[in-house]
């Protein structure tokens, strides 16, 4: 009897109310600033003060400010380009690291995630310029993006072969197939999910990056976080609020689709 | 099945990417036209006149801004090339035509010159305007909240205003300067009853100590955000650029606000910046830029640079179209005896730039 | 087939290694170059030629610009104010991720993950978004600010400012960088063993002597590598000084940015940057250790 009552007691030992409040505090300090931004961007008054009334207006000048249509479109092909040439090269990198216990290349690709991205922003800078005398532009800042996601495709990859038996891959080789065959038939389909769940994480870190983009990028073609960036600074209408929760809702769903072809990368904390 | 997903991957991005391009018709489905890269400040042209320049040259005209010299000099050297025409300070072109940044013009592309007061020709900046015209004249002044600032009972024709505590403890946290080392200096050290170009160590020097003993009264180091806070009434007073105080006073007066912005030269003198056109190397229209000068320098669309932006004019042509009671203002013209007040800033070799650098990292800190 | 094998290797391996060579070896090998040149007369570098002929060194590089660094503390205040604030921003979120991690990790199985799923999800938001959202609620005009100023009224106080203040860049660092406290927190917590919490209490402790003689020592690990992910960014930050701070917000990274986008002095941008990288990794050898030592000693 004493056993029994006992139980519940334990299951609950630090969920106090006390904590159980604070946790909740923590969570409305996660969720009420963005739910800010998301309903004023509904809001019919210029200033971001207080609720006037109901309006799309805002979306609406969203749809005609051609400038940042065309900051989406670069944004969306740079995010493309860098999240496929990472997705590539970072499968490769978790591949060689996990099978040849290498020791150079980890450090290579995992130092980028682990600095402050000024110092990657600002190197590449340099390097562009005085090195390959590059006109700054969406290559740039592929190249630039690409960098950085490689580290990000390499973990998740590499994490799922960790789980995995090597043997599946040696009886294939056993069996008579050849190096390629092998992977193609035993290892790709075993990682695809890691793979999908990298390419779709650099998709959502190469469209949200601020600062290196803010280093490498060129004139003329305007990028959607610089663009932001520069309402922000300039000249604050609720047009910001507008593109922010379509955003959201773009890299939100970007999210939760790789979660669900990798549920275990939501352990690894990224950025 | 493998196979097949990643077929249908492929597939996914290949729609993703005609996406993009399908989009990028729709924005900009002018692909033929040219495109005039401007380099230029932040409110120095009004829309009306660029859109006037792009029905008649047939093109568009796509513009980025700066807000400071020096930012817009460093942009340049770290990458942001490709601009067709950018519009400097008579420091900041000096500096371009030495590094060989720039284009010589060619005169012949470019008629109206003949309606530039000549007075603003042949700078010691660019001799024989090989590589430049003028565009338009600001000054760096102190603008204010009329009503507020008479009923305080303070002073508008000194720098004192925005550098003494005696005064400032009155409008405290009302009051932004310019986020412009060379810009702030140049008040401090003309307030000091120095030279805007004292190179002097110890005098800039006193000038860090008399910002710093300021600063806790500012609110902010601002160079746009200044333009709508003083003209919805947050700010009281400001050191700022003669157009954008224009634009203050005109956005106040249009919204029906119950005061009145002004501004003034303050007695110990201000900086006169003479910006000018130019045609950067980079640029892929040289034409294109050469036409967009000459457009400008044409009487019409120059006054329009006094009349809807509140810039001084070099114009002798534009007189006859300016709004009469702007040509007798006199921060928009002044008049002899304030022009002997004014000076233009000379531009600085590197180590003096470390050491303007150092200070300015100093009284961020403080 | 030995041959193949290494073959295969170089195939797989060699691409990701050249592209990181080109892309992140080399540029970061040309920025410590460039610490040690001098800045051109016009912005960019002095040509290498010019120097040798005025110098005893040939190659034209300069100590100058680390003498620059050194001769002045004020550079040395802002890596110390820096660090402060990666200090305070680190023990905040702390303070905020231990209960909801705890919190979390004592819940059923079954909600774990939506639970988790919830602190990950602000993370879809952009960066800048997220720092956006706070100028909306610290603005002079905002209903937090009335509330505020209107309590300092009743009390007879001086009504303050939230918005360009040193505590509104304290909030925005903290709020962008909770999570990734919460998570590796969460991830060690998880794993405590409930039967040692029953051993201490069969043994008489009480609720709190439990926390603080199992659960908290064994949780340091998550702590310290929570602590690095908070820390290191924050170090290097440029952006919310700059969009939430006010006339004295500065930190190592806005003067970086300011040597490259404002002052055209790339060498000292470059001898900056190196200083933050030899902090960031003296930061990461703290933390390692620390989390080493604390594995460890019991």
């Amino acid at each position: 009897m004493k056993e029994i009552a006992d139980i519940p007691e334990k299951t609950m030992r630090h969920s106090s109310p006390l904590l159980r409040l604070i946790a909740m505090l923590v969570y409305a300090f996660l969720y009420i600033p963005l739910c800010i931004v998301i309903v004023f961007s509904f809001n019919d008054s210029k200033l971001n003060a207080e609720w006037v009334g109901f309006t799309l207006h805002w979306y609406q000048t969203l749809w005609h400010d051609h400038e940042m249509l065309l900051a989406v479109r670069n944004s969306l092909f740079i995010a493309c380009c860098a999240s496929t040439s990472a997705t590539i090269l970072g499968t490769m990198a978790g591949l060689a690291i996990h099978r040849y216990k290498l020791k150079v290349l980890p450090i290579l690709a995992f130092t980028p995630l682990a600095m402050p991205e000024i110092l990657l922003g600002v190197s590449l800078l340099l390097f562009y310029l005085q090195v390959l005398n590059l006109t700054l532009g969406l290559l740039s800042i592929i190249l630039a993006h690409t960098t950085f996601c490689i580290g990000f495709v390499a973990i998740i990859v590499r994490a799922r072969l960790q789980g995995m038996d090597e043997s599946i891959f040696e009886a294939a080789r056993d069996l008579g197939a050849t190096p390629w065959q092998a992977f193609y038939h035993v290892t790709l389909p075993l990682i695809k999910p890691a793979i999908i769940a990298g390419a779709l994480m650099s998709f959502t870190l190469s469209i949200d990056d601020f600062v290196i983009t803010f280093f490498t990028k060129g004139i003329g073609e305007p990028i959607l976080p610089i663009q932001i960036y520069t309402m922000i600074k300039v000249a604050v209408t609720p047009e910001v609020n507008a593109i922010s929760t379509l955003l959201m809702l773009l890299t939100l769903t970007l999210i939760i689709l790789a979660s669900r072809f990798d549920s275990s990368m939501l352990r690894d904390p990224s950025r | 099945m493998l196979g097949l997903s990643i077929r249908n991957l492929a597939l996914i991005l290949v729609v993703w990417l005609s996406g993009c391009s399908g989009m990028d018709s729709m924005t900009s489905d002018k692909t033929n036209t040219r495109t005039l890269q401007l380099f230029n400040w932040n409110n120095y042209i009004a829309p009306e006149t660029i859109q006037r320049f792009e029905t008649t040259c047939n093109c568009q005209v796509k513009q980025d801004y700066f807000s400071d010299n020096e930012e817009m000099l460093a942009k340049l050297a770290a990458g942001a090339t490709g601009y067709d025409l950018i519009v400097p300070t008579g420091n900041a072109l000096h500096t371009l035509i030495r590094q060989q940044a720039l284009l010589p013009l060619n005169k012949a592309q470019l008629p109206n010159l003949k309606n530039i007061e000549s007075a603003y020709l042949n700078t010691r900046f660019d001799p024989d305007n090989q590589f430049s015209v003028p565009y338009a004249y600001t000054l760096t002044l102190l603008g204010y909240n009329k009503n507020k600032i008479q009923e305080l009972g303070l002073p508008t024709d000194t720098w004192a205003l925005i550098f003494e505590p005696e005064y400032l403890q009155k409008i405290k946290h009302r009051v932004t300067v310019l986020d412009s080392p060379r810009e702030l200096m140049a008040s401090a050290l003309l307030y000091l009853g120095y030279s805007a170009n004292d190179q002097d160590e110890a005098h800039w020097n006193q000038a860090e100590a008399l910002i710093i003993r300021a600063k806790p009264y500012w609110a902010a180091f601002s160079n746009t955000s200044y333009i709508r806070e003083l003209a919805i009434g947050d700010l009281w007073v400001v050191q700022g650029y003669s157009n954008d105080l224009f634009q203050a006073a005109l956005d106040a007066h249009k919204t029906g606000r119950s005061f009145a912005i002004d501004y003034t030269i303050p007695r110990q003198g201000a900086v006169m910046s003479l910006d000018s056109m130019v045609i950067h190397r980079s640029g892929q229209h040289p034409d294109l830029a050469h036409q967009f000068i000459n457009f400008m320098m044409d009487g019409k669309n120059s006054a329009e640079l006094t009349n809807l932006i509140g810039s001084g004019n070099p114009n002798r042509d534009a007189t006859a179209f300016i709004r009469p009671e702007l040509t007798h203002y006199p921060v928009i013209f002044p008049d002899p005896s304030a022009l002997l007040h004014l000076e233009m800033l000379t531009d600085l070799n590197h180590k003096q730039r470390r050491a303007l650098s150092r200070i300015w990292t100093e009284i961020k800190l403080r | 087939m030995q041959l193949s094998n290494r073959l295969i290797k170089w195939l797989i391996s060699g691409p990701p290694l050249v592209f990181l060579l080109i892309f992140f070896v080399a540029p970061s090998l040309i920025m410590i170059v460039t610490s040690f040149r001098l800045p051109g007369e016009f912005g960019g570098l002095a040509p290498l030629t010019i120097f040798s002929e005025h110098t005893s060194i040939d190659s034209g590089l300069t100590l100058e610009t680390y003498q620059f660094f050194l001769s002045d503390w004020i550079y040395l205040e802002i890596f110390l104010k820096s660090f402060f604030i990666a200090t305070l921003t680190t023990i905040i979120c702390i303070a905020m991720a231990y209960p909801l991690a705890l919190l979390i990790a004592n819940s059923p199985r079954k909600f774990r993950n939506l639970m988790i799923m919830l602190v990950v999800l602000p993370f879809a938001s952009n960066f800048l978004i997220r720092v956006y959202a706070w100028m909306i609620i610290l603005g002079p005009e905002s209903t937090l600010s009335h509330v505020i100023n209107h309590i300092l009224g009743v009390l007879g106080l001086e009504p303050v400012t939230l918005l360009f203040s040193p505590f509104a860049v304290l909030i925005g660092m903290v709020y962008v960088h909770l999570p990734f406290m919460i998570l590796p927190l969460y991830t060690n917590l998880e794993k405590h063993d409930p039967i040692l919490l029953d051993a201490a209490q069969d043994l008489g402790a009480n609720r709190w002597q439990q926390f603080w003689c199992v659960t908290w020592p064994l949780s340091l690990p998550g702590i310290f590598s929570g602590s690095a992910l908070v820390f290191i960014p924050v170090l290097g930050m440029f952006a919310i000084p700059d969009i939430l701070g006010g006339t004295g917000d500065i930190m190592i990274g806005n003067l970086i940015k300011d040597q490259f986008l404002g002052t055209r002095d790339w060498p000292f941008g470059s001898t900056l940057s190196i200083m933050l990288t030899i902090a960031v990794l003296g930061a990461t050898v703290f933390f390692t250790w620390l989390a080493r030592s604390v594995m460890r000693s019991p």
